[in-house]
């Protein structure tokens, strides 16, 4: 599916489940999530992580809801903290098949995202390896000289930001040697095509979703 | 206060070959008739600063030949990259003020930066080649076409999908060279486009460069190797003093010749018995691919080996490796201990590692503070206060010292980098191309500064060079890294 469209489906979906509460469309969200993300293969430690890490917001919703309210229904609060997987699966959904380049094209071509934020945040996203190898060589060159920078060290930091100022001034003068100019017209080598099927799959995504909401509790 | 930038934009080629026909008559002298009827690029009275106090350009006067070779020769910090950003109209817009004018004759001109890896926006090759020509608007099919050609011409097929931060230093600069290809401009830039290529690659790129000059593309390169340019350079411009003057034919030919790299070198092998500083067992290095897989070496305690090898063949990974930046399998052992069970902080202050990129050695931010830091943290007797003073005016530091460590130029940064890590105690020091950058007259006493230390310290020095010619007759060993090993050779 079109990078666009999954990440705008799953943007409506979080939205809806946000508006009408229902503990059975959730759970089955959650169910096709995980079969969806089963089928790609994921690590499984990834999937642990993925299921751990908002079980500590998903339960204090959960506590807050059920033992610390005046009025405790069971139903209320597992439908809203169940709401906290709803959202992390369904974003996990659409990363896993997707790359930060994929979805940043998708929006230049398809909602005119400024040219300027896509390619930036993308330039920016592949200095991030280069940053922690940045930060290792930091404190690599720190030791050799006798200074030791704990990662809680300020001086750390500092050079790292000064690395990025650097990288960020040498990049932004990179881009404009390979042509780039601010606000002028680019055209389109590697599209990234709308096909029919992403419309018909998002329609039929969103109408059983609507339909689960509408009927179940 | 000098005019605020005013460069000309590109205008139609038709223009300006009316243009350059009629206002050449009337330019300097010394160029041969012939040259009436090529287009040139000019500048007129150009005079460049970054800050108030400095000017970096003053009042240069120059007409390059388009449809040539031309190379731009000068000691460290003399301006070259400046000149060559400002011909690729990167600056003023992104830094510093400019008076005067400079029209490039309608070229579309593009430039490889000093340092590539800088220079990519995309993650993968062919990723930036997309960008590039888009930027171009140009459509699918011509992208083909170019893409095609880039490849080829600069036979990088093979890393086209890699991701690019993970290929070598001298990759990448292949690299940026093809995505300039693919673009088709007019007027390629290059600033020490081979300052990390092996002999090899060197001589492979500069033919290339040379057929794309007989395609009719003008070349403009600044370097501080001289060596393969004969017979290829056309015009060579030198800086001189503040000036910028081009060369007569034969003194050209001279300075070429003189820098034309033909001799052979002779080393002597390590023999069994001599003391070994690092001994490597069945040890095996990864970075995406196996780079390093040896069985058995020692490599001589006090004494300085040198390491040559193609291009993205291992070696800086050889020297993280020796300075626990990455992960190794097998034994690498530092005076018979396991390097991986001492403690970092203890090792470090004894194998010391001088970075290839400069930047990367500096922890703080004025090159004052640097040395003050430098002399703080020292034990040693050899570095007194005289001794680093000296070689501060030497290298011609002494008068930057309340510079920004990242406002030098590229050589200036090596320079001081490797006096710091001098002046620091490390026994090992693990040198990836100390010479890079460095000028003939900067090369010689960077040279002495390491030699004397070595000398009088008895250090054991690894040297990652190129630069056989200045390095060879001081270097006690020689290995080559080739197909994944480490092998002495008297050659």
């Amino acid at each position: 599916m079109n990078p666009s469209f999954k990440f705008i489906l799953a943007l409506i979906i979080s939205i809806e489940i946000s508006l009408k509460s229902s503990l059975l469309t959730n759970l089955l969200i959650i169910f096709f999530a995980l079969i969806y993300l089963i089928y790609k293969h994921i690590k499984l430690s990834n999937l642990f992580l993925t299921l751990f890490m908002p079980l500590i917001a998903a339960f204090t919703v959960f506590a807050t809801l059920y033992w610390f309210s005046s009025q405790p229904s069971l139903q209320n609060a597992l439908s809203l903290s169940s709401r906290i997987y709803v959202y992390t699966l369904t974003i996990y959904c659409v990363s896993i098949s997707t790359t930060a380049t994929e979805l940043a094209r998708s929006f230049e071509q398809y909602f005119h995202l400024p040219s300027k934020f896509a390619y930036g945040v993308l330039a920016a996203l592949n200095i991030v390896p280069r940053m922690s190898e940045a930060v290792k060589q930091i404190r690599t060159a720190g030791m050799m000289r006798g200074v030791y920078l704990s990662f809680w060290s300020p001086v750390l930091y500092f050079k790292a930001i000064l690395v990025a100022l650097n990288s960020a001034e040498n990049l932004a003068q990179g881009m404009a040697s390979h042509g780039y100019r601010e606000n002028a017209k680019r055209s389109v080598i590697a599209a990234v095509p709308v096909k029919k099927s992403d419309w018909l799959q998002s329609i039929a995504i969103l109408v059983l979703v609507n339909l689960a909401l509408l009927t179940l509790k | 206060m000098p005019v605020k930038a005013e460069i000309k934009p590109a205008e139609p080629a038709m223009d300006n070959a009316s243009e350059g026909k009629t206002k050449d008559f009337t330019s300097s002298g010394y160029y041969p008739d012939d040259f009436l009827v090529t287009k040139l690029i000019k500048l007129n009275n150009l005079t460049f600063s970054y800050d108030k106090q400095n000017q970096i350009l003053t009042n240069i006067n120059l007409n390059i030949p388009t449809k040539q070779f031309s190379l731009l020769v000068g000691p460290t910090g003399c301006g070259k990259s400046t000149l060559l950003k400002i011909l690729a109209k990167l600056y003023p817009e992104f830094a510093g003020q400019l008076s005067g004018t400079v029209t490039l004759g309608g070229l579309k001109a593009a430039m490889m930066f000093q340092n590539a890896s800088e220079q990519f926006t995309m993650a993968t090759p062919r990723e930036e080649i997309i960008f590039a020509l888009e930027n171009l608007c140009l459509n699918k099919a011509q992208y083909l076409k170019q893409l095609n050609e880039a490849v080829q011409f600069t036979q990088i097929d093979y890393l086209l999908d890699q991701k690019i931060n993970t290929l070598s230093g001298g990759e990448q600069q292949r690299v940026a060279l093809a995505v300039l290809i693919a673009m088709n401009v007019d007027l390629f830039l290059f600033d020490e486009p081979f300052a990390s290529c092996d002999p090899a690659a060197r001589k492979f790129l500069i033919a290339k460069l040379a057929h794309l000059r007989d395609q009719g593309k003008t070349i403009i390169l600044s370097d501080h190797v001289l060596a393969g340019y004969e017979g290829i350079c056309d015009n060579l411009f030198q800086f001189q003093g503040k000036r910028l003057v081009q060369l007569s034919q034969a003194e050209q030919e001279k300075l070429l010749r003189k820098n034309t790299d033909s001799n052979s070198y002779t080393f002597v092998l390590p023999k069994e018995n001599d003391r070994s500083c690092f001994t490597l067992q069945n040890v095996q290095i990864r970075q995406n691919r196996l780079l390093l897989k040896q069985e058995h070496l020692n490599i001589v305690s006090g004494k300085t080996t040198l390491i040559t090898g193609a291009n993205g063949v291992g070696k800086t990974s050889l020297f993280n490796a020796l300075t626990k930046m990455i992960p190794y399998s097998g034994s690498i052992t530092y005076h018979n201990r396991e390097i991986n069970k001492l403690s970092t902080r203890k090792y470090l202050l004894h194998v010391g590692q001088i970075f290839q990129t400069a930047s990367d050695q500096f922890i703080n931010v004025s090159v004052a503070d640097e040395i003050n830091l430098s002399k703080k943290k020292r034990t040693n007797s050899y570095f007194t206060d005289d001794k680093i003073a000296a070689a501060l005016s030497s290298l011609e530091l002494d008068s930057l010292l309340d510079h920004v460590v990242y406002s030098l130029s590229g050589g200036q940064q090596k320079k001081l980098q490797i006096l710091l890590m001098l002046i620091s105690d490390q026994d090992v020091l693990l040198i990836d191309e100390p010479l890079s950058g460095l000028d003939a007259d900067s090369a010689v006493k960077v040279m002495s500064l390491l030699r004397e230390s070595q000398k009088a310290r008895k250090q054991t020095l690894l040297i990652i060079s190129h630069e056989l010619k200045n390095l060879a007759d001081w270097c006690d060993y020689h290995l080559i890294f080739k197909d994944q090993h480490l092998t002495y050779t008297n050659k």
